[in-house]
């Protein structure tokens, strides 16, 4: 059991919540003198140090707007932000992750940015990170990188068994080459296990990472028009989908990857993963790694998208100051500081153009393509995310676990309708 | 006289506990009283519309959710292997310890070591030790003792075997404090007892039975009910091994009020949860009390 010793992180943890929420509170108070209070998760190092010289490079440029960053720690972002949210608290700017824009736009603590940001900035932004920003026909949120997803594959071992290396989402592989291509692969594996899912990541990235292919097979988290999930999330289509994975996991293709370095010790062939492994990828393979879409399951392969993002506060005591930062944040000198910093796809079609990993024959020129071509779904910008994520979740993990995945997604479509129902459509 | 000194007494007791029983009513009685209050709204995290009363709503759905039912009985069965079987470890344990062994504070130490580790990582380390396939540590340590007639298997997502493992991860962890408190209690049993039941012809096994035990009733009473409510609390293991699954099969109910209150945001929902739960852990701790009372009076 517990024992004694089992409380105590618990209750640490909660102390050390309210500590960091009443320092933060404190702080966005404490700084009569910025014209700007701006609030940022504190991210890896290289991250937080790029954010860190622009908010210099702003100060030193407009000392009449001078800018007061507080980083907050990314573990508990989302409630450090809403308990400063119910204390009335907000900083000026806010940054917040991607699938909660409508979330905190529902609640009313952003402002809309049309009107606010020129339309030549807007109009730059890549189309998956306005979709990710808009709620309503409102655009909320900015952002200046967006992630990628796709296929790590090691070319020596495709070409091995004979398979053809999809360059482009047009060419993904169906679902049958797919299983043709694990199957070969297998077939010459010691343990048959050929395919990482980073089944060991388990909470958001599960949505992230495999809601896409519901869409893809013709599915998805959730109705746009009707706003339902019942009939699209437990729908034929979306069972299928799920049916699929299941059955690679059935299968044996799947490394349970419970050390997260399957690909990176040889292990598998292929991991289902984003542009955050790709440092330690090509440290590990070089030449040899190759990125290929998601296959594609009958409407065409789809990926993922959405990262953290900016957003304008209603509490804003001067909105157009507080836009002019947003738009030094996009230019594309500071946005490709920040993608360099943490290896993200550039979220401005300027910035974009200039990044060389991402041009035409780039390594990572797939994630430019994905997302600036309409092959990248977000995830459904609702307030009612934050069930739709929890109820995904849970009915991936037990379709992992061989749960019928009509009854798991069937469950999961009645828990969305439900919460939606209960706050009459968020009206 | 006397009187004046019980009223000081009692005075100086009451002011001495006067911090506790406020950190108490602050940090439990009023969340809990808030939480009861809250069960009767549709309240949601961050919901920009005031709660309105929906009456015993919560209630009806709480008790209608198959995962809630699920992880009310997950509780129930959990408490009814690990409180018999952890106790009965630690009891082994102290037996052994208490006797003349050699390097006696070494195996001490050794037991009561996974106490000092926190839970969490105490979760994270079994979840490699259970890993799937012949490679997995506990797979290949079994596959030795049944001369490889064990067929390895993926622990922690098979529906029959996670709420197991759990369990002996959970006894693993807990079973060193138990066994420190037997210890203490053996130590408390007078020789002469167990002398003179030597003298008057008693094998150990009856020693056992009527020297050891009945010497033993408090601690183990005491134990039994700490295990029992550490059972019901069960969370963190759930929460880094399994999330709850497979398909429901180690959920708890602390795990159900979290995911509800804290994912998913319906605080509403959860607190109606909570006092559910509160009010059968209470009436299995009311049953338990009143059984090792009748016990005792019996003796």
């Amino acid at each position: 059991m517990g024992g004694a010793a089992g409380r105590f992180p618990r209750l640490a943890g909660a102390a050390l919540l309210l500590a960091a929420a009443l320092a933060a509170a404190g702080c966005g108070r404490g700084a009569p003198e910025a014209a700007l209070t701006v609030w940022a998760h504190a991210g890896r190092a290289a991250e937080r140090e790029a954010l860190q010289a622009q908010v210099a490079r702003w100060n030193a440029a407009h000392p009449e707007g001078r800018v007061a960053l507080t980083l907050l720690p990314e573990g508990a972002y989302g409630s450090q932000v809403q308990a400063a949210a119910l204390a009335g608290e907000l900083p000026d700017v806010l940054e917040l992750d991607g699938p909660y824009v409508a979330s905190y736009a529902w609640q009313g603590h952003l402002r809309p940015l049309d009107g606010l940001l020129p339309p030549s900035v807007v109009d730059d932004l890549v189309p998956s990170v306005r979709a990710q920003g808009t709620w309503r026909g409102r655009l909320y949120a900015v952002a200046q990188f967006d992630s990628g997803l796709a296929l790590w594959a090691r070319r020596s071992a495709l070409a091995a068994v004979g398979a053809r290396i999809p360059a482009h989402p047009r060419e993904a592989w169906t679902a049958a080459e797919f299983e043709r291509v694990l199957a070969a692969l297998a077939a010459r594996d010691t343990d048959g296990a050929v395919l990482d899912l980073k089944l060991n990541w388990r909470g958001e990235w599960y949505t992230y990472g495999f809601s896409p292919l519901l869409v893809s097979a013709g599915g998805g988290l959730l109705d746009r028009r009707r706003r339902r999930a019942a009939g699209v999330l437990d729908g034929p289509a979306s069972v299928a989908a799920m049916r699929a994975v299941q059955g690679w996991i059935r299968a044996g293709y799947v490394d349970p990857n419970l050390d997260d370095a399957a690909f990176v010790q040889g292990r598998v062939a292929l991991s289902w993963s984003g542009h955050w492994d790709w440092p330690r990828y090509r440290a590990a393979w070089g030449e040899d790694l190759a990125l290929v879409p998601l296959p594609d399951l009958g409407r065409g392969s789809r990926t993922g998208q959405g990262s953290w993002a900016w957003g304008v506060t209603t509490r804003a005591r001067d909105p157009a100051l507080a836009a002019r930062f947003l738009a030094f944040l996009l230019q594309p000198e500071a946005v490709l500081a920040m993608t360099r910093a943490n290896g993200a796809v550039p979220a401005t079609r300027a910035a974009l153009a200039r990044s060389a990993v991402h041009a035409p024959g780039g390594p990572l020129h797939l994630y430019a393509v994905q997302l600036t071509g309409g092959w990248a779904v977000p995830r459904p910008p609702t307030p009612a995310y934050p069930v739709i994520t929890s109820a995904f979740q849970q009915a991936f993990a037990d379709i992992r676990d061989g749960v019928d995945p009509r009854a798991a997604l069937a469950r999961a479509a009645r828990l969305i309708d439900e919460e939606i129902e209960a706050n009459a459509g968020y009206r | 006289m006397r009187a004046t000194a019980e009223r000081e007494e009692a005075r100086a007791a009451r002011l001495m506990a006067a911090p506790a029983l406020a950190g108490l009513a602050l940090f439990l009685a009023l969340p809990f009283a808030l939480a009861v209050g809250l069960s009767f709204t549709d309240l949601r995290l961050g919901a920009p519309r005031p709660p309105t009363f929906v009456g015993l709503a919560q209630y009806a759905g709480a008790l209608a959710d198959p995962r809630f039912q699920r992880a009310l009985v997950n509780n129930l069965v959990f408490a009814a292997v690990v409180v018999p079987v952890q106790t009965a470890c630690a009891l082994g344990l102290a037996l052994l310890l208490h006797g003349r062994l050699r390097g006696r504070a070494l195996y001490r130490a050794a037991f009561f070591l996974p106490v000092v580790f926190p839970m969490a990582l105490v979760a994270v380390l079994w979840t490699l030790l259970y890993a799937p396939g012949p490679e997995g540590p506990v797979n290949r340590a079994l596959s030795l003792l049944t001369l490889g007639r064990w067929s390895p298997r993926d622990f922690l997502h098979d529906p029959a075997w996670a709420l197991p493992a759990i369990m002996a991860v959970s006894v693993w962890q807990g079973v060193g404090f138990q066994m420190v408190i037997l210890l203490a209690g053996l130590q408390g049993i007078p020789r002469r007892l167990h002398e003179a039941a030597a003298l008057d012809g008693a094998g150990p096994l009856r020693r056992f039975l009527h020297v050891t035990l009945p010497g033993l009733r408090n601690p183990l009473a005491f134990t039994a009910l700490v295990t029992t409510v550490l059972a019901f609390r069960l969370f963190d293991q759930v929460r880094i091994m399994t999330r709850g699954g497979p398909a429901g099969a180690t959920t708890t109910a602390v795990h159900e009020i979290f995911e509800t209150a804290y994912v998913r945001g319906q605080l509403a929902r959860a607190s109606a949860m909570t006092v559910i739960f509160f009010l059968a852990v209470l009436g299995i701790t009311l049953a338990q009390r009143r059984l090792a009372a009748h016990r005792r009076w019996e003796a």
